[in-house]
């Protein structure tokens, strides 16, 4: 039963980590390609992450906690990378995709 | 009680001096004296037992797989230099705390002082030899430092170089010669050695050996030819003239040839050597010492004069011309020190040393004058003075050595022309200064000294009188024991009477005095002719400054010609100079290049990283144009490098590769932002070729050198480790244990040079600011937000976490992949993380960029940690581990070896912190961003 449920995560895991390589490959513009990774640090590591941790806790002598320790890591790293090359490409006024948002409804942004 | 605690007063007290005479002037003066007294009274409960005839020896282990321990030995030859060095010492302490002026610092007069008789008790006291070699060059240092103390003085700083160099070079002859005869005797225990000296005299390496130590003797102790430092090192302080010239120092050479004398002496070689150097020193020092004007610069070649003398007795090699030796040892030591303190005095209180100006102190200065008259006299061996009776041995040896020579009577001739001479320079000493009319122009009216000073002048100058007079009742007992201890036999039965019935020592002695007499009264003819004919032609500062600049020209144009500033020439010339060598080498060795090593299959895991491996290579040599992206890619390489050790079982070494590889890309972006963003042209197509070629021919190399290495079957001392990491380390890290237990002296040495490494860069970087640019290639402003928020909080909200696993790799690294190398890199990229996110204000608030008091602490922890192991009775570094209990925790390690790792671990964090954040220091103070908010469309 166990064994199937870590199965299970890990190929949630693994499709994750596909599907965001795939996204980054794939994909047309810096602002959209940056999704692809984020999901598989995200889901992809972390169902791999509770997986890891059940299989541990099963074979080993207590609970494993090391996966609790790198989904915190990871949580706190990912967003922050994320955020940081987010604001490099508009730094560097590259190009989107996306329409230019109309003047007045953004305001006056700084 | 114990030699080696006397040695560790000194050195310690020279601390304590320094830090003191932040309290005031004197209080250095009075702690110097007091840490002398101190040393003195540990050694004096010994004298009655060397006296009775007691060899003391005492043993530390250190290395003893390559012969060194720490190892001292006290017997008579040692126990009269202790005395003379600790005692003379003591007076000159007393007498230099009236001779420095108020602009002179105190605290780094005595603390240098004692530092150097530290040094010196150091050589006289050691029994292992190459010990003895340790404190010989600390001598070098310390007196460098003593004669430079005037370090605005340019002559002072000359002298002090030249002093340094020569004996220095002598130092490096002389641990080639130590070390030679340490092999030959098969131990380095000044007690084999000495009891060994027929078989080291009928060695083949006996006369390589025996040069190459007589020319660390013959340049510390002024020898012909190497003559010539001493009296540029008359530029010292007057105190540390009379130390360094008299007691220490100088004689530190004639002790060694004393102290190795049963091992050496007695062949021709060592007669030709040293009688020839001897006799030279001898006669140049005496002539030369009546040509000099200055007080000093006299004393100085009359010096050289003496020590040729008791050189030229140690050649002689009879049992009783060695006594005499030892006997004139005793005798300069107490007058030239008093001559030196009294020339000292003179130029104190008359302002000039120039004997054409100093004349008729006599009525200025009787006290003075006085007792530099007696002590003159001493030099010149008039009778009923110590000088005489060793002067008189010194004859009568001579003349006898002589007898059995074909030209025999060269020798005593020579001997007693160098005494008239001697004779001669001592008159004018007295004469020129105290008599011969009125002083001319002075630049102060001359006077008495303050009553403390001249106590020391007094005290030597009535041993002068006590030993010249009662010999057998002062000195008889010390000579004889000395004598011993040279000899390490019974000396010889020797008449220390003053009078022997008219001998031919006799003679010669009534011919020096009374020629002496007429050589001073023909001097100014004499003077003339030194000064047409003799002094333009024999400048020996002049031709060791000819050769020094020859040597410092030739090493620039080497240095010129190999590195011309280009990285890309230097690394051509290296993995050219590799490669001659491993291919000639090879070729040479003639063996396979394949070895017989069945070969292990070849699994998809390994092919895809290797693979890898060779695009990302190939990537970063294409895209060396675009520095981000070869950034990546270099990166990249590294972390395969970090899954291949994964692969291959050394979590250890992924571990450390994944913490370098972060630390090495911060540091490639620091300075990266100092390179030129626009790329200069491409290099000429030749010199790509080139280094094409070479590039293909290295790789090549190492890949066939590992194809070598890992074809042939392979036993190496890892199995050793494996087996004994548990038993002998208490942990089961072997990686780990290697590094704090087995090898832990290699890692002391890492942590040191890494610590030496990192202040290094700190002194080039600490006030630097370099231009750094202020826009992109493109012309882009950099972004007015420095620190993102979002960046900037969770940065610090990483940091104990970070801090956590570093504890966590760090405290299970005995037994699992980890260890202070490792956590110390995480703490410091975590700490470096801080700076990047928040900025160097606000982290600088929290935690000083200063780092230097923890790589203190570090090499203190690690060091203090090899040393624990001593109290304890085992060698150096020896770890010892236990299993403890706590509740709730359960059951733990501790091993000494944990906190040789905190050494480890606060150098590695240090110096990584240094570098990186002086570095960016360097950046951040240049780094301008756009003022203002931008908008962003």
């Amino acid at each position: 039963m166990l064994d199937i449920i870590i199965s299970i995560l890990i190929l949630i895991g693994a499709g994750f980590t596909f599907v965001g390589s795939l996204g980054l490959a794939r994909l047309k513009d810096f602002y959209t390609r940056l999704h692809g990774p984020t999901k598989a640090t995200t889901l992809g590591v972390g169902s791999l992450l509770i997986a890891s941790a059940l299989y541990f806790s099963h074979t080993g002598p207590g609970i494993s906690l090391h996966e609790v320790l790198i989904t915190l890591f990871l949580f706190i790293t990912a967003p922050v990378s994320a955020h940081l090359l987010a604001k490099a490409a508009l730094h560097l006024r590259l190009h989107s995709q996306a329409p230019v948002p109309e003047e007045d409804k953004v305001g006056n942004r700084d | 009680m114990n030699l080696m605690s006397i040695i560790i007063t000194v050195f310690a007290g020279s601390l304590l001096t320094a830090w003191v005479s932040r309290f005031g002037r004197l209080q250095a003066a009075w702690v110097a004296g007091l840490i002398t007294l101190a040393a003195l009274a540990q050694l004096l409960p010994m004298v009655p037992s060397v006296f009775a005839g007691n060899t003391h020896i005492e043993h530390w282990a250190w290395f003893p797989s390559v012969g060194l321990d720490l190892s001292f030995r006290l017997d008579g030859l040692a126990m009269l230099f202790a005395l003379l060095i600790l005692g003379i010492g003591l007076l000159i302490v007393l007498y230099a705390r009236y001779y420095l002026s108020a602009r002179d610092c105190m605290g780094r007069f005595y603390s240098y002082l004692l530092m150097f008789m530290g040094a010196m008790l150091g050589i006289a006291l050691s029994e292992n030899v190459i010990q003895l070699l340790i404190f010989w060059e600390l001598t070098s240092l310390t007196s460098f430092l003593l004669i430079s103390y005037w370090q605005d003085r340019e002559e002072a700083r000359q002298g002090a170089r030249m002093a340094l160099a020569i004996t220095g070079a002598g130092g490096l002859a002389l641990l080639g010669g130590l070390i030679m005869l340490g092999q030959i005797a098969g131990s380095y225990e000044l007690s084999v050695i000495l009891n060994s000296g027929d078989q080291i005299r009928a060695h083949p390496l006996y006369v390589p050996m025996l040069v190459l130590v007589l020319l660390g003797a013959f340049t510390k102790s002024a020898q012909f030819p190497f003559h010539f430092w001493l009296p540029n090192a008359m530029a010292a302080p007057t105190p540390v003239s009379a130390y360094l010239h008299s007691a220490t120092m100088v004689k530190a050479g004639v002790f060694l040839l004393a102290r190795l004398f049963p091992a050496l002496s007695g062949t021709p070689e060592w007669s030709y050597l040293v009688g020839g150097a001897g006799l030279m020193t001898l006669l140049v020092g005496a002539v030369f010492a009546l040509f000099k004007h200055d007080l000093k610069g006299l004393l100085a070649y009359s010096t050289i004069s003496h020590l040729g003398l008791i050189t030229l007795l140690f050649a002689i090699g009879t049992p009783l011309a060695a006594v005499a030796g030892v006997f004139h040892i005793i005798n300069h030591a107490i007058f030239k020190a008093s001559l030196f303190m009294a020339a000292g005095i003179i130029d104190h209180e008359a302002g000039s040393r120039d004997m054409r100006k100093l004349n008729g102190l006599w009525k200025y200065m009787p006290h003075t004058a006085m007792l530099a008259m007696v002590a003159s006299a001493a030099m010149a061996g008039v009778p009923l003075l110590n000088g005489f009776l060793s002067k008189e041995m010194f004859f009568a040896e001579a003349a006898s050595a002589g007898s059995h020579l074909k030209l025999g009577w060269l020798l005593p001739a020579a001997v007693t022309i160098a005494g008239i001479f001697a004779v001669a320079y001592s008159v004018r000493f007295i004469h020129d200064v105290f008599y011969n009319g009125e002083p001319i122009d002075l630049p102060k009216t001359p006077h008495e000294p303050p009553r403390w000073m001249k106590l020391p002048v007094e005290l030597l100058v009535a041993l002068c009188l006590l030993v010249g007079i009662l010999p057998q009742a002062t000195v008889q007992p010390l000579l004889e024991i000395a004598s011993a201890g040279v000899l390490q036999t019974t000396p010889p039965d020797f008449d220390l009477a003053i009078w022997h019935g008219v001998n031919i020592a006799l003679i010669m002695s009534v011919v020096a005095l009374v020629g002496g007499g007429l050589v001073y009264a023909m001097r100014l003819p004499l003077f003339r002719l030194h000064d047409e004919h003799l002094a333009p032609r024999l400048q020996a500062k002049a031709v060791f400054d000819h050769i020094m600049s020859a040597l410092f020209r030739f090493a620039s144009a080497l240095t010129r010609a190999l590195d011309t500033g280009s990285l890309q020439r230097m690394l051509v010339l290296f993995f050219a100079g590799a490669l001659v060598l491993g291919v000639g080498g090879f070729l040479m060795g003639g063996g396979p290049l394949s070895g017989n090593r069945a070969m292990l299959p070849l699994d998809p895991l390994s092919l895809m990283a290797a693979l890898i491996l060779i695009f990302g290579t190939l990537a970063v040599v294409m895209s060396h144009r675009q520095r981000f992206t070869a950034l990546i890619l270099i990166g990249v390489v590294g972390l395969v490098v970090s899954l291949i050790f994964v692969k291959f079982s050394g979590p250890d070494l992924a571990l450390t590769q994944l913490s370098v590889e972060v630390v090495t890309i911060v540091l490639l972006l620091l300075a990266l932002y100092f390179l030129p963003q626009s790329h200069s042209a491409e290099s000429p197509r030749w010199r790509r070729a080139r280094d094409l070629v070479v590039a293909l021919l290295a790789g090549t190399g190492a890949a066939l050198l590992s194809w070598a290495v890992l074809s042939r079957p392979f036993t190496s001392i890892s199995d050793y480790f494996l087996a004994n990491s548990v038993p002998g380390g208490g942990g089961s890290n072997v990686v780990n244990v290697i590094l704090v237990d087995f090898r832990g002296f290699d890692t002391l040495g890492e942590i040191t040079v890494l610590a030496l490494a990192a202040l290094g860069i700190f002194a080039m970087l600490e006030r630097i600011y370099l231009p750094g640019p202020d826009a992109d290639a493109q012309g882009r402003p950099w972004n007015w937000d420095k620190h993102p928020a979002v960046m900037a909080s969770f940065a610090r909200l990483l940091l104990p976490l970070a801090l956590m696993v570093s504890v966590f790799i760090f405290l299970r690294g005995h037994n699992l992949p980890g260890g202070g190398f490792i956590a110390g890199l995480v703490t410091a990229v975590a700490l470096i993380m801080q700076y990047l996110a928040n900025g160097e204000e606000w982290t600088q608030d929290r935690l000083p960029a200063n780092t230097h008091p923890m790589l203190a602490m570090g090499l203190l922890i690690a060091t203090l940690t090899g040393l624990g192991s001593w109290l304890f009775g085992y060698p150096f570094l020896t770890s010892s581990f236990g299993h403890f209990h706590l509740p709730f925790i359960g059951e733990f390690e501790l091993a000494t070896a944990m906190a040789f790792d905190l050494g480890v671990y606060l150098v590695v964090v240090g110096s990584v912190l240094l570098i990186l954040i002086y570095l960016g220091l360097m950046h951040g103070a240049s780094h301008r961003p756009a003022s203002g908010k931008e908008d962003y469309r």
